[in-house]
């Protein structure tokens, strides 16, 4: 049913509103007005119409459907196990509170490149007040999350209050977050080795770690929030168009602060379920997570709701990226895979999205 | 007729098919040496699918016909080859990009290089530039920034680049929409320009959905209406605005009946001691149900009263009453005003009105979310209801509240944005601009509408500089001048406020 989503969508993030027609001249606008009311109605109704954009909607998934079974008929002995399934989905949490994190800012029309950082100040508070300090677990949650709580009033503080541009900000803060990290970490790997604390992410429910299943909510929570309430239809606005938002009465900078806290607390929490889950974390490793989970999310803008930025889109970014790694990684490639798919799989998969919505626009 | 080596461009045959659908078919259009010839239709007519295929942007059928001076050229249309044959394109608004000097703005897509490391040879792209702007008399130095310009200024400079490769006396210049956002001033100077690259023997393809206009600058006129001409080439002296109009619409355009002059009832709103921007000093009431027009010199500072009114720009001082409210707009918010039933239409619809990728049903639903929702949940159901009845009332066309609002025409876009804001049920409703760039048949469906509003009881402000929509919307026309006073006209006459428009700037 859209035309133009992703090229403008993008754009909308990186440049304000007003940069867009550049982009839109170039699409067949004038095919959408000329066309009788009727006649529109019977080519939507159309069922070879219809049939594109629901290809185009889920294109996605066939592409995910497809690539499993490829590998389960190449490798049926070690893909087509149940521990494969497991491996997919028991251990993408973090990414999956990475990935809304992004969505978060992303939605509003902000970037917000230091969440990995962020992410990375959580995991190692945690063990460095529990194991250096002997602090107690809980507590040193709470002051890990109140600590990148701080992280994104600093980005809102520079971005909204001072009006600097996002992707300087948190360019910048996400490169200090790291050096703040290794300093209290004295640059070395710091564990933490607590059963109970680990219990917090690995417990275990129908095969599954239970921090699948708070990845399963927060995304269910959040699709719900921004299809469903006030606030998320107006952080539509924002993202879509600041000014227009503005004038419909909606308090622009304060919903663009709260992202950026929202955001952070929630890459605070990955961070918690990633020290908890491995009892161990290097500061140093916070920036690779950055790109998987923006490949995710901008991955997630082709399916589901194609052109706009949505949660279950980013979930199923994410277990399509790891299945094809995975599998890779089953035939024998290993370490460089990782990048090379995450790249080349965000690429392909939203220029085909494109290419398919574009054909069933056009006819 | 003018004989065939006389006739600048010749089109003919041209059809075009968009997704199964003709929006072009078999298209003729002559423009002869050395006229202006305006190109005019509804949006969605196919006036700018044809400017896309003559400047090689949109394929065409390959029996179609394209001759430039008597020579044809090849279809699909390569740019380069009419280009080289004496076509060129005044982009829409201009297209000048303001923060680089004159010559660069003359030279893009044709630097003067050096043939050495291709560098820009500055002295000859300025002599460049100076000759073409020799050519429309212009007095604007190649060296200086566009943005330094005049009005009258960025209009030469913006022509000068259409004739650049062009020997004198040749060549045609497509405006495609340039003078959009020009002000009746700049506008004025723009036509005084055309003439005077038209009398060397240019020729001018003026697209327009402005038919006043089209009607006052070209020698002839041709009319499209769903992809058809159904006026070739008449000539412009002989044919009334209201024929035009006819041909463009298929139908006739029903003038607005006139309103019984309101009772003066009770002051609704009353607005004191308002200053912000450059106004300074404003007072004014509007009755219940009344519709009251502002307007003056394009500049002069009303323009910023809508928004100073509805809190989207802070203003130094100044109140509104609305209903027993006061509000104090140096401190209020835009929450504050639109909580009181202020409702704003604003002028930049692409900008400021409208989120142009969400659907229409999503747009109509701003405003209200806050209102018709719980925090926790807001139902798509009213949403759907509301964009129907809206998409009905208004007549938005298609009818379908899931298409994206880029994908409506200019005046559809226009009654969705006025649509948006009276489906809060305001009590003061503020239009700035509200028939900028939309087509006759929109224009008096918006008009009409503002009537029925106004009918209902709600207090409504025009603001405008389009003498003809206040001379027929308003019951009351008050006049800015530069001073800061406002004089109030009661008329249905647009020369009588233009009278006044221009009589109190000159006293101040």
């Amino acid at each position: 049913m859209t035309i133009h989503d992703h090229n403008t969508q993008f754009e909308d993030v990186t440049v304000q509103p007003g940069a867009v027609d550049a982009v839109s001249d170039g699409l067949p606008e004038v095919a959408s007005t000329t066309v009788p009311p009727t006649l529109r109605r019977r080519l939507s109704a159309g069922t070879a119409t219809g049939a594109r954009s629901i290809a185009s909607k889920y294109a996605l998934l066939v592409v995910w459907a497809a690539m499993a079974l490829f590998f389960y008929i190449a490798l049926p002995s070690t893909f087509g196990r149940v521990a494969t399934l497991q491996s997919i989905f028991g251990s993408q949490e973090v990414l999956v509170f990475l990935g809304i994190a992004a969505l978060t800012t992303l939605s509003v029309g902000e970037f917000d490149l230091s969440i990995a950082s962020i992410m990375g100040i959580a995991a190692t508070t945690v063990p460095v007040l529990v194991t250096l300090h002997h602090w107690n677990v809980a507590l040193a949650c709470v002051v890990a999350i109140v600590a990148c709580l701080a992280c994104g009033a600093l980005n809102a503080f520079f971005v909204v209050k001072v009006g600097v541009s996002s992707l300087v900000v948190t360019l910048g803060t996400g490169t200090l977050l790291i050096g703040v990290a290794e300093f209290i970490s004295s640059s070395s790997q710091v564990s933490i080795s607590n059963a109970a604390f680990s219990k917090l992410s690995l417990f275990s429910i129908l095969g599954l770690p239970i921090s699948f299943y708070y990845g399963l909510v927060l995304v269910a929570a959040f699709a719900y929030m921004s299809s469903w309430t006030p606030l998320g239809r107006h952080m539509l606005f924002v993202g879509a168009n600041r000014e227009v938002a503005r004038l419909a009465g909606i308090r622009v900078n304060r919903v663009r602060t709260g992202s950026y806290l929202v955001a952070s607390v929630i890459a605070g929490i990955g961070g918690i379920l990633l020290v908890s889950s491995t009892g161990g974390f290097d500061a140093s490793g916070s920036a690779g997570y950055l790109l998987p989970a923006l490949a995710a999310v901008f991955l997630g803008t082709a399916v589901v709701q194609p052109g706009q930025f949505n949660p279950i889109g980013t979930l199923i970014g994410i277990y399509f990226l790891e299945t094809g790694i995975f599998g890779l990684e089953l035939f024998g490639y290993s370490g460089w895979v990782q990048d090379v798919f995450y790249g080349a799989g965000l690429v392909v998969a939203v220029a085909v999205a494109t290419i398919v919505r574009n054909r069933a626009s056009t006819g | 007729m003018t004989t065939e080596a006389a006739r600048r461009l010749e089109v003919h045959n041209v059809t075009k098919t968009f997704g199964g659908t003709k929006v072009l078919s078999g298209l003729s259009l002559v423009v002869d040496a050395g006229e202006i010839h305006g190109l005019v239709g509804e949006n969605g007519s196919g006036k700018s699918t044809l400017v896309k295929i003559l400047t090689g942007y949109h394929t065409c059928n390959s029996d179609a016909v394209i001759a430039v001076d008597g020579r044809r050229v090849g279809v699909p249309v390569r740019w380069e080859e009419v280009h080289a044959a004496g076509v060129s394109v005044v982009h829409q608004d201009l297209g000048l990009i303001d923060h680089l000097s004159v010559a660069e703005n003359i030279g893009v897509g044709g630097y003067q290089t050096s043939s050495f490391l291709r560098k820009i040879n500055w002295r000859s792209q300025n002599a460049v530039a100076a000759s073409a702007l020799a050519r429309v008399h212009s007095g604007a130095r190649p060296t200086a920034l566009v943005a330094s310009l005049s009005a009258s200024q960025r209009a030469e400079v913006a022509i000068a680049r259409a004739l650049r490769d062009h020997l004198p006396g040749s060549g045609l210049i497509i405006l495609d929409e340039a003078t959009r956002s020009l002000s009746r001033d700049e506008l004025a100077r723009f036509h005084t320009t055309l003439r005077l690259v038209v009398d060397q023997g240019t020729s001018v393809l003026l697209v327009s959905h402005n038919l006043e206009e089209v009607l006052s600058l070209t020698d002839h006129v041709t009319v499209l209406r769903d992809g058809v001409v159904v006026g070739s080439a008449l000539t412009t002296r002989e044919v009334t605005e209201q024929e035009v109009a006819r041909r463009m619409l298929g139908r006739d355009v029903a003038t607005l009946a006139q309103r019984p002059t309101a009772p003066q009832s009770m002051p609704m709103v009353a607005v004191r001691g308002l200053a912000g921007d450059a106004v300074r000093s404003v007072d004014l009431t509007v009755g219940k149900g009344e519709v009251l027009g502002i307007t003056g010199l394009p500049g002069s500072g009303f323009e910023s009263i809508p928004y100073l009114l509805a809190a989207a720009r802070p203003a130094r001082a100044g109140s509104i009453q609305i209903d027993g409210d006061t509000i104090d707009l140096a401190t209020a918010s835009v929450r504050r005003c639109t909580g009181a039933g202020i409702a704003l239409v604003p002028e930049r619809r692409e900008r400021d009105g409208l989120a142009f990728d969400l659907s229409l049903r999503d747009n109509l639903s701003l405003p209200m979310l806050g209102a018709k929702g719980r925090w926790w949940f807001v139902s798509k159901r009213w949403q759907q209801i509301n964009a129907e009845q809206a998409g009905e009332r208004f007549g938005i066309q298609p009818k379908d509240p899931n298409l994206l609002i880029r994908q409506f025409s200019g005046g559809n876009q226009q009654k969705a944005l006025m649509a948006k804001w009276l489906s809060v049920g305001p009590k003061l409703l503020i239009l700035h601009e509200p028939t900028q760039a939309v087509d006759v048949g929109a224009r008096q469906d918006i008009l009409r509408q503002i009537h029925s509003v106004a009918d209902t009881g709600v207090s409504i402000l025009l603001v405008s500089v389009e003498t003809m929509d206040l001379a027929e919307a308003c019951d009351r026309v008050l006049v800015y001048s530069g001073s800061g006073t406002l004089d109030e006209i009661k008329t249905n006459d647009p020369d009588e406020i233009l009278d006044l428009v221009y009589s109190r700037s000159v006293a101040s």
